[in-house]
């Protein structure tokens, strides 16, 4: 076992965990936070992505051990957020969900190209996504709902 | 209207079954099978593995479910859940392991030691159709499962011919890849009298007749639960061996069991979709005027038949529809299901049609090339017309409505005023597709077609609560498909009661009436018809009540925008409702004893699916020198018949051709000479992300099905059919001026440059013979 | 797909690190950023007694201006190099290089000392940091050493560290202001590993010159001194890259020959033109 202590959507965490634990696991089973979602276990997908200190991160691929003193934001813990409650907002009306499953990532990933980039253009957004699989949606809603957010940003 | 279920998916709130916790819950990991082809000599176990470790003599008293085919000599094999003395794929089932977390339940799978003597593997097509006398099933005299064949007669046609046009088309074996696993979880609640198994599943019904076949319990005994759904495209709508596996292990150790699929098992035991040949010969006039199709299809159904649909469906799906949106009048076909040693072929979003679709628009292009005309204007000239519907096509099937040239033209129209401007060096090309789609197929069309068990009525229940709210409860399950928004919307327009007045609960054989599930294309026309019919039910007792309220005749009374108006009066729904749950005092007491709660049921007039349809265009970029391809862009016109709700039947068409697009240039699971997946991890298989999409332009046009409630016809899957020929169409079309002509999917860069150089090889050779 | 059981520490100085190293006996494994090694892990592909998390050893994760050089501690990412962290005449390059390596949420946390030690032979550092002509630095229970990164890539998923001891830094020489380069991946999709991979890199008032391929294919990155010396001359034809892919590596596949020929004569003709 090894000790952790972190900040989890604001409230801050110390325990004692299996050090084989990735991040995504210790949020999901020893948190109950279960809106970060595995898709593939190897960085690939997108679906466990998360934020540490505002970063995007794979869950997955991150070793739960190594989180010590760091910031982790999940799907649950953005409140009032104003930027996540346009994305939401946007992510609903341009219909850039279907089963919902990639959509905690999707999140994490459209809050850092929203906040990170000035004005990207469409070309731009969609490499940015490109580590994220919707397997669903074909992606349009989910890059319209962002160039909305950017949009909105400049406006 | 927009999707009321985003809510919680958007705040994380979904509840996908990784997500449900029980009380004393143990995981399960699998050993599976190294090897493709292999006798299990002997699994030793480690010696305190009790009761945590269990190979096929813990499971002798679970029966087999095997599918039952009507196809005359269709042999059909059903998989051991767990494997008995032999595997025949790379991830077959050996032993289950169980521990209190996955990691350690892997942990003690590590510590197994099967000992395999190996066996010849066969590893493609072409190794089961050799003659060198390996077999998977030793009692079988060849490795082919299925065979069937049509012919309208055409010797004639072809003695008559002035064109003829081969080819041979390959699509690759590939996964389905929904982004959430499977999953199934499973605990005997007592209670109850009951074992509830939670399954990542399309079909709860159906995984319920199919596990009490093999536990041998009776249908009250097992309640499936489908709880979110992480996208199914079919991986989710047959059998899995592992629902088995837990179920019984479950009531034989008395705990609640789990397994969850991981990304590593879905895409070796999980490669189970596409994979055909089509050899096409087309006979044509000298205007490009198809008169008869003769084809041969093999595809390679993998190891085993799963259930229900067996391994034949797709030779059958596709051999039916092989002919296209086309009038032809001379169609011969044969097809051959072969057995491997892969995992078993299942059916994939728009089952086998993305391959007949790709071997007849590639082979309707080919025919334009021959005779040096535009492949669209060639396809025009083909297309069934629209003045000929309905139009009984040479395979017995029967095109309901629509106008596909005009479909096709408007593609051709929104493709010409595209981007066309490809970098310094580069191949453009534009290339078409167009398809008929037979959606909500129907009973008899199925049962005709071999497979006995399959979709037929459809029921919803209307519960009309005592403040006037509706629930409805339905057997088909929603896993992206928008249902808890589009049924509230069909209650809403037969009650007119405001959709946020209407529930939906889905995807529980202990809540809703029997369904065979979600799967092609059939929820908006079945479902949606029996919440139709189910509402129209309540709607009259509704007006019982108010004609009792207002001294009139129940036909006096009329349901308008959810009030109900008499001639004098005029009452809402929820006043009818509160006064027969809360004031049966003033109603007479015969009058609806048998309440508000109803159910309805449905099935298409004259038991006839619905054929949508749609004509697709795209431009690429091809870089001849290293054989990549950008989409530029792509185009979409689809008839879907009524679109209930717009912009679901968008994203439904868009998240098809992007699944597509991946057949097209992406996906595939290769595999070695050894039987062994190349493809095990998103390293390898690649999918199409945002930044391999274009742009996707969508038109629709709206002709109702004469034969359905609403005039709808099904969009689930048809997206998915299209993209591979018309990708394939328009990169042969950018390769034109090289003389190099592709016939095969994935476009990855090595099969372009494989179709350059073959055409260079061809041009030396041909230079050689002209000196 | 989870990790097998181990043990986990996470020092907070080289010399902890290598020393935890050195008690692990070969079964234990450094930790930088983990997006290549935690996934192996999940898979069970790789394994570790013993995980050493370098990630809180404040001096990896520094970058330096020192004299002729910059030096970027191991544990830079990716993303930082992106957003202008190493800023020099080469800055342009390693940005390049940095923000095509695959996702933005793998670079926040993958570490261009660990794509060098993890020695895939389809990564992208190697193939730029030869190119650059770069070093790399170890510490070890026998002290420090200084190698070219061209000798510390010794074959594939092999490196010339010795088992006690940890890159913790790499040396990138400051090009002049007239410095050309060009880094041409080629790769099936957006993020993914690159089918070929090759950079060309010039610098007239040097005079150096370096053509680098890289790739699975054949084998991890190589340096191609026929080429440069070609490049050098002005003459860059395909005949000429073909003979230098096979000199170096016998034959190879029709596909992998074009594609790598095809990658190298662009990077090239871009930095020559």
């Amino acid at each position: 076992m090894t000790t952790l202590s972190l900040t989890v959507n604001g409230r801050q965490v110390s325990t004692e965990i299996d050090p084989r634990l990735n991040l995504a696991d210790f949020l999901r089973e020893r948190l109950s936070l279960k809106g970060t979602h595995l898709g593939c276990e190897h960085g690939a997908c997108g679906a466990c992505t998360v934020l540490m200190d505002g970063m995007p991160i794979r869950s997955c691929i991150t070793m739960a051990a190594s989180c010590d003193g760091v910031e982790i934001t999940t799907v649950e813990g953005y409140d009032q957020d104003p930027l996540m409650s346009r994305l939401r907002k946007a992510f609903r009306e341009e219909h850039a969900l279907q089963c919902g499953y990639c959509t905690p990532g999707m999140l994490a990933t459209a809050y850092d190209i929203v906040s990170r980039l000035d004005r990207p253009d469409e070309d731009e957004i969609r490499a940015e996504l490109a580590g994220c699989v919707c397997r669903c949606t074909g992606y349009r809603g989910i890059v319209r709902a962002i160039k909305r957010c950017i949009a909105e940003k400049s406006a | 209207m927009l999707r009321r279920e985003d809510a919680r998916f958007l705040e994380g709130r979904g509840r996908f079954i990784g997500d449900i916790d029980i009380p004393g819950m143990l995981d399960v990991a699998f050993l599976r099978s190294p090897l493709a082809h292999a006798r299990i000599a002997s699994i030793d176990t480690p010696v305190d593995a009790d009761g945590r470790v269990f190979t096929a003599a813990d499971l002798s008293d679970v029966k087999l479910v095997p599918p039952a085919s009507k196809v005359p000599g269709h042999r059909i094999v059903a998989a051991p859940p767990l494997a008995l003395d032999r595997t025949r794929y790379v991830g077959e089932i050996i032993a289950a392991c169980i521990a209190p977390t996955r990691a350690e339940a892997e942990d003690l799978v590590e510590t197994l030691a099967p000992d395999f003597e190996m066996l010849p593997v066969i590893a493609s097509m072409d190794d089961a159709l050799s003659d060198d006398g390996t077999r998977l099933y030793d009692d079988w005299d060849n490795n082919v499962s299925m065979e069937t064949g049509f012919d309208s007669g055409i010797d004639e046609i072809i003695a008559n011919a002035p064109v003829k046009v081969t080819r041979v088309l390959d699509m690759a074996r590939q996964a389905m890849v929904p982004l959430e696993g499977k999953g199934v979880l499973a605990y005997w609640s007592e209670r109850d009298d009951q074992l509830v198994v939670y399954s990542s599943t399309q079909s709860p019904h159906q995984i319920r007749t199919a596990l009490c076949e093999a536990l041998g319990l009776q249908q009250r005994q097992i309640r499936v639960i489908a709880p979110d759904v992480g996208g199914g495209f079919g991986y989710k709508a047959i059998l899995h061996p592992e629902e088995i596996i837990v179920a019984a292990l479950a009531m034989k150790t008395g705990r609640p069991l789990r397994w969850l699929e991981d990304r590593f098992e879905h895409l070796t035991a999980g490669a189970n979709a596409r994979e055909h040949r089509y050899e096409m010969t087309a006979y044509a006039d000298d205007r490009g005027r198809v008169l008869a199709i003769d084809a041969k299809l093999t595809t390679d159904g993998g190891a085993y038949s799963v259930w229900p649909h067996t391994n034949g469906f797709d030779a059958i799906q596709a051999s039916g529809i092989l002919t296209g949106p086309y009038d032809i009048g001379g169609y011969r076909v044969k097809t051959q299901t072969v057995v491997t040693n892969k995992p078993p072929l299942s059916p994939y979003r728009a089952v086998a049609r993305p391959g007949a679709c790709f071997a007849i628009e590639c082979t309707m292009d080919a025919v334009a090339r021959a005779v040096g005309r535009d492949p669209a204007e060639v396809r025009i000239d083909n297309l069934v017309k629209a003045e000929a519907m309905p139009y009984k096509a040479i395979t017995g099937k029967e095109y309901d409505s629509g106008d596909y040239p005009a479909c096709l033209l408007r593609a051709m129209e929104m493709v010409a005023e595209g981007p066309k401007t490809p970098a310094p060096g580069r191949l453009l090309g534009t290339g078409y597709a167009i398809y008929t789609e037979h959606t909500a197929v129907s009973t008899s069309t199925i049962s005709h077609i071999g497979i006995p068990m399959m979709p037929g009525f459809e029921q919803a229940a209307a519960l009309m609560q005592p403040d006037g709210s509706l629930e409805l409860r339905v057997g088909v399950q929603s896993h992206g498909q928008g249902m808890e928004t589009t049924m509230a919307q069909i209650a809403s327009q037969v009650l007119g009661i405001e959709p946020d007045r209407v529930v939906l609960r889905h995807g529980d054989t202990g809540l809703s009436p029997f369904s065979t599930g979600t799967y092609a294309s059939r929820a908006i026309v079945m479902t949606g018809g029996a919440v139709a019919a189910a509402c129209d039910k309540i709607a009259v007792k509704l007006r019982e009540i108010a004609a009792h309220l207002m001294q009139c005749e129940p036909s006096n009374v009329h349901l308008e925008d959810g009030q109900l108006r008499g001639p004098t009066a005029t009452m809402t729904i929820a006043e009818a409702a509160e006064t027969w749950h809360f004031r049966p005092y003033e109603l007479p007491e015969d009058v609806l004893r048998d309440g508000l709660e109803v159910t309805g049921g449905y099935r298409p007039d004259g038991d006839k699916g619905p054929f949508a349809y749609a004509a697709h265009a795209a431009t690429v970029s091809v870089d001849p020198e290293l054989g990549t391809v950008e989409l530029l862009d792509y185009v979409a016109v689809d008839d879907c018949g009524t679109r209930v709700n717009p912009m679901i039947v968008d994203g439904q068409v868009l998240g098809g051709v992007v699944q597509g697009i991946g057949t097209g240039l992406f996906e595939e699971s290769p595999f070695d000479d050894q039987g062994q997946p190349l493809a095990t991890t998103f390293a390898d298989y690649s999918l199409p992300t945002a930044a391999e999409t274009p742009i996707i332009r969508l038109d629709h046009s709206e002709t109702q099905s004469p034969y359905t409630r609403f005039g709808v016809k099904g969009v689930g899957e048809g997206g998915a059919i299209a993209p591979p020929a018309a990708v394939v169409n328009a990169i042969n079309d950018a390769l034109r001026p090289l003389g190099a002509e592709l016939c095969a999917v994935p476009a990855t860069p090595k099969r372009v440059l494989g179709a350059i150089f073959d055409a260079q090889d061809r041009a030396i050779a041909d230079l050689e013979v002209s000196k | 797909m989870k990790a097998p059981a181990l043990e986990f520490h996470r020092p907070d100085t080289v010399g902890a690190a290598v020393a935890i190293l050195a008690d692990g006996g070969g079964a234990a494994r450094v930790l930088a950023g983990g997006q290549s090694l935690v996934p192996m892990l999940n898979l069970r592909v790789a394994f570790a007694e013993t995980l050493v998390d370098i990630g809180a050893i404040r001096e990896l994760a520094t970058i330096e201006d020192i004299g002729d050089h910059i030096r970027l501690g191991a544990c830079i990412s990716h993303a930082r190099i992106e957003d202008g962290g190493a800023d020099s005449h080469c800055s342009g390059m390693l940005r390049h290089v940095a923000r095509n390596i695959a996702y933005r949420a793998v670079r926040n946390r993958g570490t261009v000392g660990g794509s060098l030690a993890h020695a895939d032979p389809a990564a992208d550092w190697p193939v730029a940091m030869i190119a650059l002509g770069a070093d790399v630095e170890v510490s070890g229970t026998n002290g420090n050493r200084k190698l070219p990164v061209e000798e510390f890539m010794m074959d594939v998923f092999t490196t010339a560290l010795q088992e006690d001891e940890i890159l913790t830094g790499i040396c990138v020489p400051k090009a002049s202001p007239d410095l050309r380069w060009s880094f041409h991946k080629m790769r099936k999709k957006a993020g993914a590993f690159g089918e070929a991979i090759a950079a060309a890199v010039q610098d007239p008032e040097s005079g150096f010159c370096r053509v680098v391929a890289g790739s699975s294919a054949i084998g991890g990155p190589q340096r191609f001194a026929m080429l440069e010396k070609a490049l050098q001359e002005g003459a860059v034809d395909d005949d000429t890259i073909r003979d230098a892919l096979t000199g170096a590596l016998g034959s190879l596949g029709r596909y992998e020959t074009q594609i790598h020929t095809v990658c190298l004569r662009r990077a090239m003709e871009e930095v020559r033109t």
